[in-house]
């Protein structure tokens, strides 16, 4: 999982961090307009399978680069302000989905896709939990409102996303590709 | 439905500073408060007023803001402050820790059952909740200007100025180029979707399926870049990128005022630093006035 293949940062890492991060950007702000999803204070973020993907397809640093410059972008987008915390948070979330990449040889293999997946869910543990505890230090909260308040939300809107549209996304790449030959 | 940025070009002073001036700025002020634990109201309230100024300043028109002020002020109050109330916890432990009057309890029961106990709101724990909501709005009157008064073209040039890497700073500035595109795309696919049928409005079943039928206005776009990727990697390395460090068009510099935004929150970061460690000033204490007053009420 450490070889040069998955660590490598090159153009390829280049292209797809940006294309990532545009998508989640685009997903993102495309919340306001499509009805989304919600139970209580869950709500349920699509664009949180594309950052997955693109990691679990491309590898931690575009996983990195689409989750740190694709929150940005989104928030951006939707006027949120910058909030470097949540920023590195999602950076995290791909960055840890992204050591899937070097496990997985065939996209539409339900092994494969079962360790996508649970990298995924790893990934928006490792990631919310970031943000969530930073934000006792940010923004001054304590540790039970950043695990009940901000983590747990986050954390089962987007393992609930991750386990339904990452399968999903993977078959649909699996067809792509072999039509490519990439 | 067109991808717009919020930001819009303003003659004003903050619109006039340097991005990497507004970034830099809003870290020391993050780094102040935090590095020091500064709970002293009276530094929060003057770095809160210069957060304000500095808001209004920025002239950012209340109609685009209103909503996300409102979701921000239910956030602050109810979640951050109504939990510092009840609590007081999140902050300094002399918060619980030091005795402190009763104002009333509140009484809590665990539906359908005997059991319940009291909680008790201290003198303490109301300053505080009062003093962490107010921090917490003085870091969003920094962060939430940003995406309003920050051109979106160069924050690859002020990340990649600030010291970050060239393919990190380019892969910043290729995202925001190819943001309108993908947002393009996903309106056609949506149009597209919705002229054969599909009523994306009326999305039935459980979350599973309701997530899952979310899929045609996704994987199209999806699928659509990925083959867009391969065509910029090819025409990049036709270029030789990534073989030398790059120029970048864009050119920021700072000017005085930068130097004076800078030096205000370089200045207030010592300052705090060396009122908390040097002088002992900075930690939290309930003030003789608050106190009196919630008593007698």
């Amino acid at each position: 999982m450490n070889d040069k293949g998955t660590w490598e940062f090159g153009t390829r890492q280049v292209v797809y961090g940006a294309i990532g991060a545009a998508l989640y950007g685009v997903l993102s702000w495309a919340s306001n307009f499509v009805p989304l999803p919600a139970a209580g204070n869950v709500t349920f973020r699509p664009a949180v399978a594309v950052l997955i993907f693109f990691a679990v397809a491309y590898g931690p640093w575009v996983g990195f680069l689409a989750g740190i410059i694709g929150n940005t972008l989104g928030d951006a987008l939707s006027g949120w302000g910058f909030y470097w915390n949540w920023s590195l948070g999602n950076g995290l979330m791909g960055l840890v989905a992204g050591l899937a990449a070097a496990a997985i040889s065939d996209f539409r293999a339900q092994k494969d896709i079962i360790k996508a997946v649970g990298w995924g869910i790893a990934g928006v543990a490792v990631g919310m939990l970031f943000a969530s505890l930073t934000e006792m230090f940010v923004g001054g909260i304590d540790l039970n409102t950043a695990l009940v308040g901000y983590f747990t939300p986050a954390f089962i809107g987007n393992t609930v996303v991750t386990a339904i549209l990452v399968p999903i996304l993977m078959i649909a790449f699996a067809a792509v590709a072999s039509r490519r030959g990439r | 439905m067109l991808v717009t940025w919020k930001y819009r070009p303003r003659n004003t002073f903050i619109q006039s500073l340097d991005p990497r001036t507004r970034l830099i700025f809003m870290f020391s002020i993050i780094l102040a408060l935090t590095i020091p634990e500064i709970w002293d109201y009276r530094l929060i309230l003057a770095i809160f007023a210069i957060a304000l100024t500095l808001y209004l300043m920025a002239r950012i028109e209340w109609k685009d803001v209103r909503r996300i002020w409102l979701f921000i002020f239910i956030l602050v109050f109810f979640i951050v402050g109504l939990n510092g109330l009840l609590s007081g916890r999140g902050g300094p432990s002399s918060v619980t820790n030091l005795p402190s009057p009763i104002i009333f309890n509140v009484p809590i029961k665990i539906p359908f059952t005997d059991i319940g106990w009291d909680v008790p709101i201290t003198v303490s724990k109301a300053w505080f909740a009062i003093t962490q909501v107010t921090r917490m709005m003085t870091m969003t009157l920094l962060a939430l200007p940003i995406p309003y008064t920050t051109d979106p073209n160069v924050f690859g040039t002020a990340f990649k100025r600030m010291g970050a890497g060239d393919k990190f700073a380019f892969t910043m500035d290729l995202a925001f180029r190819f943001l309108p595109t993908f947002a393009r795309d996903f309106i056609i696919t949506m149009d597209a979707q919705r002229a054969r049928g599909y009523e994306m409005d009326k999305l039935k079943g459980g979350i599973p399926e309701r997530l899952r039928k979310l899929s045609p206005f996704i994987i199209p776009v999806v699928m659509q870049s990925t083959v867009t990727g391969e065509e910029v990697i090819d025409a990049m390395d036709l270029r030789a990128f990534g073989t030398k460090p790059r120029t970048w068009l864009k050119v920021l510099t700072y000017a005085p005022r930068d130097y004076v935004i800078l030096g205000l929150g370089v200045a207030i970061f010592i300052a705090c630093c060396t009122l908390k460690w040097g002088f002992g000033i900075g930690g939290y204490f309930v003030p003789d006035f608050f106190s009196n007053w919630i008593l007698g009420l």
